[in-house]
């Protein structure tokens, strides 16, 4: 027992001394800690501007938010295929610019046959 | 690693308030590093690290100052070999440094990640077995404490060398379980968790390798300055 505790603190000794000896950091290894520090900080600035520099605007988020240029592609096609259908209609549609002029055209006379003269009470 | 570091959380609001935890600096040992102010030296690890990743230069010095000393005494203790705890303890931090955008606060202690990446880097370079020309640690001159006569420096440094030796006797697990229970003095469960296994494997781990150290070290008392009993 006296034996075990003789040499716990003989052990207990040498781990002070350790401790004591290894307290410092060198100063050269501080000095590189704190540049990849630096270096690590600098990048993430770096990757910031660039992000900004990527989305220059309003225009280039819409873009992407649609699926970029070959979403946009297709969406303009759609669009003037639309157009067509409703200028030039295939047979089996009905012309919708037909519809339209003949509606502003047609008329109806309600007085038909009657002259409004015969209408109108003579004098005397 | 990777379970306390899930998401990406850049801080939007104060960062010290968010992270929400303000304590003492814990066994923070001398360094060469910049002295911190004493506001910074009250901020907690897990409030620098999240200064440090919103681009607080400071906060790198704080943190450099309080555990780069801690990566590297295990470092030092663990491989034996000054130049090559140097590098060990760098890697550690730089992986701190790029880490620090996704760490979570409160989750885990800063420290003991950093002690566990030290100790799996150790392990690498010793499974690479990167040792060849590097300079062994009894070869460079300690670092001198103003506190002691040079009598004192001269029995800590042969103490500190002997305890050394025998430490680079022991199976590489029980010296990174006795390094970190009674150089660096941290707790069984801490060291448990720091070396994913259990509190009892911690003691067994402990317990033998002061066995085998005892015995090492047994036939140098008297050179050692242990005549006196």
């Amino acid at each position: 027992m006296v034996e075990n505790d003789t040499e716990n603190s003989i052990l207990e000794a040498h781990f002070a001394a350790a401790r004591r000896v290894d307290a410092d950091l060198p100063a050269g290894l501080a000095a590189r800690m704190l540049a990849d520090a630096d270096r690590v900080q600098a990048t993430w600035q770096e990757v910031g501007r660039e992000a900004r520099a990527d989305g220059a605007g309003l225009w280039q988020q819409f873009l992407a938010l649609l699926g970029g240029w070959p979403a946009m592609g297709g969406l303009a096609t759609a669009c003037a295929a639309g157009v067509w259908l409703g200028i030039a209609p295939p047979d089996f549609l009905p012309d919708p610019v037909g519809m339209v002029v003949a509606e502003q055209s047609s008329s109806v006379d309600l007085l038909d046959s009657y002259s409004l003269s015969s209408l109108m009470p003579e004098d005397g | 690693m990777t379970a306390r570091c899930a998401s990406v959380h850049r801080a939007t609001t104060d960062p010290v308030t968010r992270a929400g935890i303000i304590s003492g600096p814990r066994g923070a040992r001398g360094s060469h590093a910049a002295p911190p102010g004493d506001e910074d030296a009250e901020l907690s690890d897990d409030a620098l690290v999240t200064l440090f990743a919103n681009g607080d230069e400071r906060a790198a010095r704080v943190l450099t100052a309080r555990l780069g000393p801690k990566a590297f005494s295990v470092a030092l203790r663990v491989l034996g070999n000054r130049a090559e705890a140097e590098d060990a303890a760098q890697e550690a931090m730089l992986r701190l440094w790029r880490m620090a955008p996704e760490w979570r606060p409160g989750e885990a202690q800063v420290s003991t990640w950093l002690y566990r990446v030290v100790m799996n880097l150790c392990l690498d370079r010793k499974r690479r077995g990167q040792r060849a020309g590097a300079v062994p640690l009894d070869a460079v001159a300690d670092p001198p404490d103003p506190g002691q006569s040079a009598p004192e420096r001269m029995q800590d440094g042969a103490r500190a060398d002997a305890l050394q030796a025998a430490l680079m006797t022991l199976p590489e697990r029980q010296r990174q379980a006795v390094v970190l229970r009674h150089i660096e003095e941290l707790s069984n469960p801490e060291i448990a968790g720091i070396m994913e296994i259990s509190v009892e494997a911690v003691e067994s781990l402990t317990a033998r390798g002061k066995r085998s150290l005892a015995a090492a070290l047994a036939g140098r008392k008297e050179e050692l300055g242990y005549s006196d009993g």
